[in-house]
């Protein structure tokens, strides 16, 4: 009798433990991040007008110089474009065309992340946009390194804008372009893309970046 | 629903433990087991981190009485704090990240006890404690697919007073409140909290 009493005690504080982890997460939306960072020293106050592709490309892995990347859908890329122009235009930007006469002051360069994590942004880089960016020939050179710390690790399905200088002559020390702005929706084009999820983290970017307001 | 299976368990671990000691019949007291449910209030910088009460606690303790009065004894406990912020932005140098939070603070303290039990009555006796030892804490914060972990092993004391209750030869109804302090180490600051334990004592 004794015996079956200490069983049902220990199992009673068994499953009181068991039961006793607090809950996490209950949707997916609630493991949503919106990431930005820039470089403090650059004056986008002083600049005002920016181009952007019409199209969001697909990170896969390293990039395969020979052939044009892969985008994403054009019913998400346009959505998540208009959403970016609109909050530019708020800001004060004007969006002109990359090989306009006169070059842009920035270039906006988005992308969605198809790996499960990048460790260094330069290897992911490398090479994407030179088809692109205004003043290069298409393919094989350094489109962007970050001018501050970064997060070194992304989720699949994570959106990313990064803003460069306009100007092609403008590099850092290693002949890349500096990244002077980025952010990063983590998880947001997983699945089945929720739009209003990626328009709200795209909001959510530029209501943390203030300073990317111009004059 | 939690709660009620909460209450079920509580009552079968006493009632079990009640009933166990009962038929083991009397004599004088050398020694005693005490299990008591814990609830949890953080203070100073873990009570910053999370403001929530913790309803997640357990208390095991065993001694011996060298007196009638006092005792010695160890004592295993253990409190989890969670709470779940509202969506944020968390902002550091250059960089910003919003998100919603998810705080977990696991406490799990590791004493030995130095007992003063008054006779009074002997149907209501009031008791004091002091605990040294060591608690092991683990704070985790979640936010996205990210887990942030920092612990440490604090050097730690804690006082005690409460009162005995005595429901049969031998077995009493516990209630006290304990505060825990555990000292800077580790990937933390001191953490503190409150406890307001409730729960069986059985003396043989």
């Amino acid at each position: 009798m004794k015996k079956t009493k200490s069983l049902i005690l220990v199992c009673a504080m068994g499953l009181m433990l068991l039961g006793c982890y607090p809950q996490g997460p209950e949707y997916v939306e609630d493991l949503d991040l919106v990431y930005t960072n820039h470089n403090d020293d650059y004056d986008f106050a002083s600049k005002g007008t920016y181009a952007r592709p019409d199209y969001v490309i697909k990170i896969t892995g390293q990039p395969d110089l020979d052939d044009n990347p892969e985008t994403i859908p054009d019913i998400y890329a346009t959505a998540i474009l208009a959403q970016f122009d609109a909050n530019m235009a708020d800001l004060g930007w004007t969006k002109v065309e990359a090989d306009a006469p006169v070059a842009p002051d920035i270039v906006m360069l988005p992308a969605s992340l198809e790996t499960t994590t990048i460790t260094y942004w330069y290897d992911y880089w490398y090479g994407w946009w030179g088809g692109y960016y205004p003043g290069y020939p298409g393919g094989g050179y350094y489109p962007g390194y970050p001018s501050y710390p970064v997060v070194t690790s992304y989720s699949t399905g994570t959106l990313i804008f990064l803003i460069t200088d306009g100007d092609p002559d403008v590099v850092g020390g290693n002949g890349s372009h500096l990244i002077h702005w980025s952010f990063a929706a983590n998880g947001v084009l997983t699945g089945t893309t929720n739009v209003n999820r990626v328009t709200k983290a795209i909001d959510q970017g530029f209501k943390q970046s203030p300073y990317l307001k111009t004059n | 629903m939690k709660k009620i299976i909460y209450i079920f368990l509580l009552t079968t671990l006493t009632a079990g433990v009640a009933n166990a000691q009962l038929e083991s019949g009397s004599g004088a007291f050398n020694s005693y087991t005490s299990v008591t449910y814990s609830v949890g209030f953080a203070t100073g910088d873990m009570g910053e981190y999370i403001s929530q009460p913790s309803w997640r606690g357990m208390t095991l303790e065993f001694g011996k009485f060298v007196t009638p009065e006092i005792s010695i004894g160890i004592e295993a406990s253990w409190n989890t704090f969670f709470e779940e912020m509202d969506y944020a932005t968390y902002t550091k140098d250059t960089y910003s990240l919003s998100g919603k939070q998810y705080r977990y603070n696991h406490q799990f303290p590791i004493l030995a006890s130095f007992n003063y039990t008054l006779q009074g009555d002997e149907i209501l006796r009031p008791f004091g404690s002091l605990g040294i030892g060591t608690m092991y804490s683990q704070r985790n914060t979640d936010m996205g697919q990210w887990r942030l972990k920092e612990e440490a092993w604090h050097f730690a004391l804690r006082p005690e007073i409460g009162i005995l209750y005595e429901l049969g030869e031998g077995s009493h109804l516990k209630v006290s409140g304990k505060y825990y302090t555990g000292f800077s180490a580790g990937d933390l600051d001191a953490q503190s909290y409150f406890a307001l334990n409730v729960g069986i004592v059985i003396m043989k």
